[in-house]
């Protein structure tokens, strides 16, 4: 195997993994303040994808403009499910166990519903569009500039999304409200808007996956749930309520994968990611991370 | 019949415990003091293998129960109480206690058996009029008593009680350390109680260990602990506000 | 006073009666409506029997229908029919030991991160393995048995699901399950042995998805595997149990049939909306009747026919 093919490999692997990483951040934003499991999550990746391409194929919309319009779009759709869905079950559960199952079954009645209103919509034929499709040479590997958009976006708002949580108050409180939600609410953390934020953040950050992904991968309704079931692979290697890890594990397994495949057969790639899954779950259940990085 | 060797335990770079070493014999009330955060429920976990020591072990009637699982342990004869109740809010008082029966030394098959047994414990703790009753429907004094009886329904032989009597009213408190006598001189129950109602410790213990951020800083009898001046620095602090 | 006992086998028993004689009374069209309904009451039992009692929810139990459909695909005509649906139970339980040996030493989220993946982790084996082995995906089950046979293997399967979830729920096993449901910590410390009842329960749960996607390969003489491992009938299972009440067993019941009713006026026309409103129904149901319809009336039944015993709940 030569270098440049090794390369290829790599820089696949690291532009799938950002994009795995923006993923799984969201996902774990919401698990690690509010202890629920959004299983809809990959259906708000599909709508991110749907809206970006009508955007481009009906208005000749840049993806790389209308992602702000999607990121918009799925925060507001996430703060009024927060609103409207999840703060009266809250209330209203008696139990944390009894939140954590009732939450999960609403997030799943979500999940179908998405999905058949956009078979319902768009129809389950798979669509898709050519975006910056002209190869650029990184490295002595040839790239499509979409990738490359891809892959310097993903990472300049997982960075963006790092030094948010280190540096800025705001960021200082999500991890307190993860680490220890009696404890933060002592020191005058305001859970409410807390759980806004990481509702609207999670839903943007799977609407710019959507939109990314849409400029080289088709779409169908059900593209969703693979990649939910990936997010949720990805958080536990990170370590669950874990946000910073769920960046790294994002990568890592874009890496695997990638990796993975180009030794067997495209067709490996769920049962690769599924097998690293149990294969943490049985040695280091707590993640490779665990909760220590913050 | 209780043996305690050097138990040590670290979660992640704190050290709760260090070497504390404690035996409790049998049929003798065994009381463990500390400042909140000194490490006694973390001992308790410990000891009914919640958590594996990092290092030293955990002896039960001449056996080496250290890193068994809780269940194991509790059908050993050794049971804890929780510091936070934790009764099963859906199930009825009765139904909570039959569990214990179910499930605890004995392990009774015959479920109207267990209810039966599960009723006589209710009366001894005194909340047979709330039987059917859900447990989340009750006030914190019955809690703490459905706690007890559920222990009581496993039958052990060793009752570890985390801060049975937080939370109750002075008259509450009376009635409970009453409660603590009678299991342990009616039943022929050993116990060993983590408490902070000095009154209750002094009153109910035959020996005291006291614990100060995971070391043994004292052990003996309620006077001997009262007297000594590691305790008073550590635990009374230096404000003497007994 | 009606005992406790009378008022279960009772209409049980007449159910049965009524079920066994509708071959001779009816259409082979009803009887396959029913059939179908039978289909879902065993599959949703199934799963109340796992997520119900202990409280882990499993969102992949379609794995189980579908492993259940294979090994009937794989041993059909060399196996008799008994043997074969049989069989395909038994190892859908082995199977589903096997990942519980993994799955049930950690904690709750983890259960359904791993049910989730679980039918889309088989389903791509699946389909790599056909195209290795056959270089076709798919497979054509001949000269199944008749609609009556089938009619009546459901009928059996469904009725065991049933009796084996009230057999369950008032044993001293299901008394562990529920207890770990409530507070899996407390009941540790009380001696139930957590893990191993989490895991009987699953090993259970899969044996009658198993036989029901053994009958249904042959029912419908096809398989493949979208159709077998179809996410949407570990959906539509979940919204069955959860209208109808997902710690009763009556509750597989009346989901099953109050969601056929409403499929078999819209699916043929309207596929995708009947999944949205199921969607809804889901929503509206966790709002508003978290507990189910059945357990309500239960209480009320049950409260009317111990009057005068002085036994309350």
């Amino acid at each position: 195997m030569d270098l440049t093919r090794i390369l290829q490999v790599l820089f696949s692997g690291l532009i799938i993994g950002g994009i795995y990483a923006l993923i799984a951040v969201g996902l774990n934003m919401i698990y690690g303040t509010m202890r629920l499991l959004n299983i809809a999550h990959g259906e708000v990746i599909m709508l991110g994808a749907y809206v970006t391409f009508w955007l481009y194929t009906l208005y000749g919309i840049s993806p790389l403009v209308s992602v702000v319009a999607v990121m918009g779009l799925s925060a507001a759709l996430g703060a009024l499910i927060c609103r409207w869905i999840f703060f009266p079950v809250i209330s209203t559960s008696k139990s944390v166990a009894v939140l954590e199952s009732n939450s999960l079954l609403i997030f799943y009645g979500l999940s179908i519903i998405f999905t058949n209103i956009s078979s319902l919509l768009w129809t389950t034929d798979a669509r898709g569009y050519s975006y910056l499709t002209e190869v650029v040479h990184v490295l002595g590997v040839p790239l499509m500039k979409n990738r490359l958009w891809a892959l310097g976006l993903s990472f300049f708002v997982c960075v963006f999304f790092y030094v948010l949580l280190q540096k800025t108050m705001l960021g200082k409180a999500i991890r307190a409200l993860i680490q220890d939600k009696d404890a933060s609410l002592l020191v005058g953390v305001n859970p409410d808007a807390i759980y806004y934020f990481s509702f609207s953040m999670s839903f943007a950050l799977a609407g710019l996956a959507g939109c990314l992904l849409s400029m080289f991968y088709e779409m169908t309704p059900f593209m969703g749930m693979p990649y939910t079931i990936t997010a949720f692979i990805v958080i536990v290697l990170g370590g669950l309520g874990n946000v910073l890890g769920s960046l790294l594990g994002g990568i890592l397994l874009g890496l695997v994968e990638t990796v993975g495949v180009s030794l067997t057969s495209p067709g490996w790639r769920p049962i690769l990611s599924y097998a690293l899954f149990i294969l943490i779950i049985v040695l280091r259940p707590r993640g490779i991370f665990g909760k220590g990085v913050y | 019949m209780l043996e305690l060797l050097r138990i040590s335990k670290i979660f992640g770079g704190v050290q709760a415990l260090v070497d504390v070493d404690f035996n409790v014999k049998k049929g003798e009330i065994a009381g463990l003091i500390g400042a909140n955060g000194a490490g006694k429920t973390t001992l308790f976990s410990v000891i009914t293998g919640f958590h594996a020591p990092t290092a030293g072990s955990v002896h039960f009637k001449g056996e080496n129960v250290t890193g068994w699982k809780p269940y194991e342990i509790c059908r050993k004869g050794l049971v804890r109480t929780f510091q936070v109740v934790r009764p099963f809010p859906r199930m009825t008082v009765l139904r909570n206690v039959a569990i214990g029966k179910l499930y605890g030394k004995v392990r009774l098959r015959d479920e109207k058996r267990a209810e039966r047994e599960a009723y006589e414990i209710l009366e001894f703790v005194g909340l047979v009029h709330k039987a059917h009753v859900a447990a989340a429907g009750l006030t914190m004094a019955d809690r703490k008593r459905l706690e007890l009886a559920r222990s009581l329904a496993t039958e052990p032989e060793l009752l570890l009680l985390d801060e049975v009597l937080a939370g109750l009213t002075p008259a509450e408190t009376v009635e409970a350390m009453n409660l603590v006598r009678e299991i342990n001189q009616r039943l022929g129950i050993t116990i060993f109680m983590v408490e902070h109602v000095m009154k209750a410790v002094v009153g109910l213990c035959d020996r005291i260990m006291a614990l100060h951020y995971g070391c043994k800083i004292a052990e003996g009898t309620p006077r001997e602990i009262a007297g000594n001046p590691a305790v008073i620095e550590a635990y009374l602090g230096e404000e003497l506000e007994i | 006073m009606v005992s406790r006992r009378g008022l279960v086998t009772g209409p049980f028993g007449i159910a049965l009666l009524v079920l066994a004689l509708l071959p001779r009374w009816t259409s082979d069209y009803h009887v396959s409506v029913v059939l179908d309904v039978l289909m879902w009451v065993a599959v949703t039992e199934s799963w109340i029997i796992l997520s119900g009692y202990t409280g882990y929810i499993s969102l992949g139990h379609s794995a189980f229908f579908g492993l259940g459909a294979y090994i009937m695909a794989m041993t059909w005509p060399q196996l008799p029919f008994l043997l074969g649906i049989v069989l395909a139970g038994v190892l859908s339980s082995v199977f589903a030991l096997t990942i519980g040996l993994v799955v049930f030493r950690v904690r709750g989220p983890y259960f359904v991160i791993l049910t989730l993946g679980l039918t889309e982790f088989i389903l791509h084996v699946v389909v790599n393995l056909e195209i290795k082995l056959g270089g076709t995906v798919g497979r054509i089950l001949m000269s199944a048995p008749s609609l009556a046979t089938l009619y009546y293997a459901m009928l059996a399967t469904a009725a065991a699901a049933v009796v084996t979830a009230y057999v369950v729920k008032n044993s001293r096993f299901g008394a562990g399950l529920f207890s770990l449901k409530e507070d899996e910590k407390a009941a540790s410390a009380l001696g139930v042995n957590t893990t191993l009842q989490k895991w009987a329960a699953y090993g259970i749960s899969a044996f009658f998805p198993g036989v029901v996607g053994a009958i249904m390969a042959l029912r419908h003489s096809y398989i493949d595997p979208y159709n077998a491992f179809d996410p949407m009938v570990s959906f539509q299972v979940i919204v069955m149990a959860f209208l109808g009440g997902m710690e009763e067993v009556e509750g597989a019941v009346v989901g099953a049939v109050l969601l056929t009713l409403v499929s078999e006026a819209l699916w043929a026309s309207y596929p995708y909306y009947y999944m949205i409103i199921l969607g809804v129904i889901m929503i509206v149901t966790v709002k508003f009747m978290p507990l189910g319809l059945v357990a309500p009336f239960k209480g009320r039944l049950l409260a009317r026919a111990a009057d005068g015993s002085g036994a309350g709940a």
